[in-house]
């Protein structure tokens, strides 16, 4: 009997063993795919405003000027417009000025035909609009230009910052302060580093006047080898002037 | 569209520490075969509840005590545990008959039952302490886990000047997928043992009356 009672069928030993693998695999789709695992930085972080440069300044009004008077002086003479136009261009930029000499060229050529007036003076105005918008135009693209370069700079000063501190918070880990400084003094050290960070000479430039603690920054200094390595590739440089103060931040 | 943290579950386990890979190795080990018993014992109990059933309309809808015996003792590999105690009892009942002592039959018969119903609650209980142990230790197994995870994220953190929380951040998530993996195999192993000791508890009590009841027709039958 007891024999008996040892030999039972076993309801569901494969299927429970299927069931659990499922299980699993339901739950590592779900962690795999049913989350979103990767965040985004946000875009365009960072907003830096500039007031335009002062100088577009002068040649912008000139350039709106002429638009509104010519309605008005195209039955005039035809004299008149035409020094408007000229002092305009002049003191923004040479190859401007250059160009709006030749165009009085044309004039006296136009001058012997017939009805010369209207139609001239039709050339001319349309001239000086296109001048007038290619000048406006390009100074926009400088001003974009002038930007970008500003924010540029600022973002390389910005990341050069980044890899000053990165590598004066890795030696400062490793300074042991000796206990009897008094005052707040600043050692000044130049560092001869090698492009892998491994330091290659560590001088005193400026000492602290504390023996002591300028021992402890040469070690920390010494010891933080490999220095850390900067974001960009191109903010690398050899020799680094390191200021260290005993209470600072 | 630049990817500013890759924590996708895959980088977050490859990038644990070789002890938080350990624990999660173990915890993952042990959810499966939690699952694997909860099934299994989930078809079982449904099994043993379905069968006792089956015999019991079989038992009470009047048949004969000798056809159903025979029944019981052909098909006995597919006999449920009720039909077993049944059949314990009045293999029992049937060699002690002769005796003169209707007290000692029905004793004999008693104690057949009770070792057969014992048999059949263990095997019915097995296996349910460890779906009670998974529950109750893996959650602390993940939390070692993660624990050890963190401490080794802080211990990173000390060697960087500046820290922020993007230097932790990474090392305290992959140490919490031990928790949550421990957690994954401690709520099911929890709800199921409660669940399953509770329908064995039901089954025994039917067992136990049965048992009593089938005494008693026993006794009216020496008489």
């Amino acid at each position: 009997m007891n024999l008996a009672l040892e030999q039972r069928e076993d309801p569901g030993k494969w299927a429970s063993a299927a069931l659990a693998v499922f299980v699993h695999a339901l739950l590592i789709t779900l962690l795999v795919y049913g989350i979103r695992w990767q965040t985004r930085a946000p875009e365009a972080v960072e907003v830096e405003l500039y007031r335009a440069a002062p100088a577009p300044a002068p040649a912008q009004p000139v350039a709106e000027q002429p638009p509104a008077p010519q309605p008005a002086p195209q039955p005039q003479p035809k004299i008149e417009p035409k020094p408007e136009p000229k002092p305009a261009p002049q003191p923004a930029k040479p190859d401007i000025a250059l160009k709006s000499k030749e165009k009085p060229r044309p004039q006296p050529k136009a001058e012997p035909g017939p009805e010369p007036d209207k139609a001239t003076r039709k050339l001319i105005d349309d001239a000086m609009k296109r001048e007038q918008q290619a000048l406006a135009a390009r100074k926009a693209d400088q001003d974009l230009a002038q930007m970008k370069a500003a924010q540029a700079a600022s973002a390389r000063s910005k990341a050069a910052a980044d890899y000053i501190g990165k590598i004066r918070g890795k030696i400062k880990g490793n300074i042991v302060l000796p206990p009897d400084i008094q005052g707040n003094p600043e050692a000044i050290f130049d560092v001869v580093q090698l492009p892998s960070g491994e330091i290659l000479s560590v001088k005193l430039k400026k000492s602290s006047g504390h023996a002591a603690y300028d021992a402890a920054v040469e070690r920390a200094i010494l010891k933080s080898s490999p220095l850390p390595k900067p974001g960009q590739g191109d903010l690398f440089s050899r020799g680094l002037e390191l200021k260290f103060r005993p209470l600072e931040e | 569209m630049n990817v500013a943290t890759d924590l996708s579950i895959l980088s977050l386990v490859v990038n644990a520490s070789i002890l938080v890979k350990g624990v999660m190795l173990l915890l993952a080990i042990v959810s499966f075969m939690s699952w694997y018993w909860i099934f299994r014992k989930g078809f079982a109990i449904r099994d043993a509840r379905a069968k006792t059933e089956q015999f019991e309309r079989d038992f009470w809808s009047g048949g004969d005590l000798n056809a159903l015996f025979q029944s019981a003792v052909n098909d006995r590999h597919s006999a449920g545990a009720l039909e077993r105690i049944f059949e314990a009892g009045y293999r029992e009942f049937t060699k002690l008959r002769g005796q003169r002592d209707p007290a000692a039959i029905i004793d004999g018969a008693r104690r057949a039952m009770r070792a057969t119903y014992q048999r059949e609650m263990d095997t019915l209980e097995a296996h349910l302490a460890f779906l009670a142990s998974v529950g109750s230790v893996s959650p602390y197994v993940g939390l070692f886990g993660t624990v050890w995870g963190i401490m080794n994220a802080f211990r990173g953190l000390a060697n960087v000047g500046q820290a922020t929380l993007a230097h932790v951040a990474p090392g305290i998530a992959e140490a919490l997928v031990a928790t949550a993996i421990g957690l994954f195999a401690a709520i099911p192993a929890v709800v199921a043992y409660n669940r399953f000791a509770h329908d064995i508890d039901r089954v025994s009590i039917r067992f136990e009356s049965f048992m009593e009841e089938f005494s008693n027709i026993l006794q009216r039958q020496l008489k």
